[in-house]
């Protein structure tokens, strides 16, 4: 190992540490000793990656209040940074979340940082096409059982028992923090990014299900029997169809091909 | 002092601001005097979205030059081939006048420290860090800028001045570089050296661009912060600066408690009041 390196790791560990090491390779002088001169690299490591958290999980912040700050320092203390842009270190935070303890006793902690999440990444998500519904008019008549659609890639779906979804709006809006609110029954949404804003919304286990076949590359024919188990199978055609209408027009939807 | 603009420089820009989301609608209304724009190349190394949608739209309306923050040209964990392969790619999408980073490293050992480390100024770091500039170059294609860094470090084992080595890594790797005069302010202060010794000891033909920005007190310690209006001291550095090196593109730099675009307008026509008579003095 040579010089430098053992230097730049004996640095890396002077910075992350829980109390500030004697590093002999540092000057002291008149002006400031070696360990106040190492505390403002310190400091400013857990300083620059809460704030850079803070920024990524505003939903999170006010379903937490105060405990935000303690809650973000444990994550940095528990997982140093790995990735070149600073954004980024928000992508294990959910899991901590939903693992680490004392957090894990309270769901709605990884729900909400799941969704936060979700919103952050499809923000500067790839480019893709959107079609429009006057694009589907050269499908043949005959053609639309075997009609496959595409739906954006980024989209994602996030499931919860809670209503994070309010304080995730509350937080994009007045920071007013609403009432957590707990449902027997499981909840989803549905996050996605139509042109440059994005978007979340409630979705249904069957709109799901289609929405999956749709990922899948399953055609048309297949979405509505997938609609199929969860309603009459007369209605199958028809609801479908009326989700199909709302993909579109919600630019959830990249391309179509024929089988 | 020399003040003619050198050869070996790439074309000037004139005065501009680095670009922040804050200022972007105001920037495309009323830009002012404006005439060059920064961006930070991490903000825009990304798949897609309205970050590059707003890029396009200032690529239309000013030269743009890239400045990142992640290279960690100085460390000595392998180069990241994924950040130069993105770096490549935006920098085609970009077409920029320069692309520049720090003389520092952020992180090793796969962690990343989010901030600029000094190097030690010693014989090995320099071999060290000219190798990489030198390989970044060739990934590029084209001379890199390296930015000097605010310091509140030093190793008891340098063998160089941070000039002297600043100097040496340009020269051997036959890079430009971009003098941070806030970051020169600071670290003489934090560490007892004379700005002006610094200057000096810059090879003119090598200074591409001038960053100006403000920082703040810290017990004994200034802290750069890049958050605060333009001290005395710094104006008054910058204008030694151009005294020595002429007409070198100038950029308001300011990351945090942003104020409103007019400020900044401001603080760079008083940077243009400053260093046109002494250029045309020099003419």
């Amino acid at each position: 190992m040579s010089h430098l390196q053992a230097l730049q790791q004996r640095m890396l560990q002077a910075v992350l540490a829980d109390q500030s090491p004697q590093l002999r390779e540092i000057d002291d002088d008149v002006c400031a000793n070696a360990a106040s001169r190492l505390a403002i690299y310190r400091n400013g490591y857990r300083l620059r990656l809460r704030d850079a958290l803070a920024t990524e999980f505003p939903g999170l912040g006010i379903l937490i209040g105060r405990r935000f700050r303690t809650l973000l320092d444990s994550y940095v203390e528990a997982h140093p940074s790995g990735h070149y842009n600073i954004r980024w270190h928000g992508a294990g935070l959910a899991a901590f979340l939903e693992y680490g303890l004392p957090w894990r006793d309270k769901p709605e902690l990884a729900d909400m940082a799941r969704l936060d999440w979700a919103i952050s990444t499809s923000f500067d998500a790839a480019d893709e096409p959107v079609l429009a519904a006057a694009d589907l008019a050269e499908v043949p008549a005959d053609a639309w059982a075997n009609l496959r659609i595409s739906p954006q890639s980024h989209l994602q779906i996030i499931s919860t028992h809670h209503n994070i979804e309010a304080f995730r709006r509350a937080a994009d809006r007045d920071g007013k923090r609403p009432r957590l609110r707990r449902y027997d029954k499981g909840r989803h949404l549905l996050v996605w990014r139509q042109s440059l804003t994005v978007h979340y919304r409630s979705i249904e286990v069957d709109e799901i299900s289609a929405l999956t076949g749709a990922i899948k590359g399953e055609p048309f024919s297949a979405l509505c029997e997938r609609i199929c188990e969860h309603h009459d199978a007369a209605d199958a055609l028809p609801l479908t169809a009326n989700l199909l209408h709302g993909w579109l027009a919600s630019g959830l939807i990249s391309s179509w091909r024929l089988n | 002092m020399n003040i003619e603009t050198t050869s070996d420089r790439l074309p000037c820009l004139g005065y501009g601001l680095g670009l922040r989301v804050e200022h972007y609608e105001s920037l495309l209304d009323e830009p002012g005097n404006v005439e060059w724009l920064e961006i930070v190349s991490e903000n825009y190394m990304i798949p897609g979205g309205r970050p590059l949608a707003w890029l396009e739209k200032f690529r239309e309306r000013f030269p743009l030059v890239m400045h990142g923050v992640s290279m960690s040209i100085g460390s000595t964990d392998s180069l990241d081939d994924g950040y130069l392969a993105r770096l490549s790619a935006l920098a085609r999408r970009v077409e920029p006048a320069w692309i520049s980073d720090h003389l520092c490293w952020t992180g090793v050992q796969g962690i990343n420290l989010h901030d600029l480390m000094p190097l030690p100024y010693t014989e090995e770091a320099l071999a060290h860090v000219v190798d990489r500039v030198r390989r970044v170059q060739d990934v590029l294609g084209r001379r890199i800028l390296l930015e000097n860094v605010s310091s509140y470090i030093r190793f008891a084992d340098a063998q160089l001045t941070e000039w002297q080595f600043l100097a040496a890594v340009a020269e051997r790797a036959d890079c430009l570089i971009l003098l941070d005069i806030n970051n020169i302010h600071v670290s003489a202060h934090n560490h007892g050296f004379s700005p002006l010794d610094y200057l000096d000891g810059i090879p003119a033909s090598r200074v591409q661009q001038f960053h100006l920005a403000g920082h703040e007190s810290s017990g004994q310690l200034l802290i750069d912060t890049h958050d605060a209006p333009i001290i005395d001291d710094v104006w008054h550095l910058y204008v030694e600066a151009v005294r020595r090196y002429g007409r070198v593109s100038t950029m308001i730099e300011r990351d945090d408690r942003m104020p409103p675009l007019a400020e900044l307008l401001v603080e760079l026509d008083y940077a243009r009041s400053l260093a046109t008579p002494l250029l045309r003095e020099a003419a």
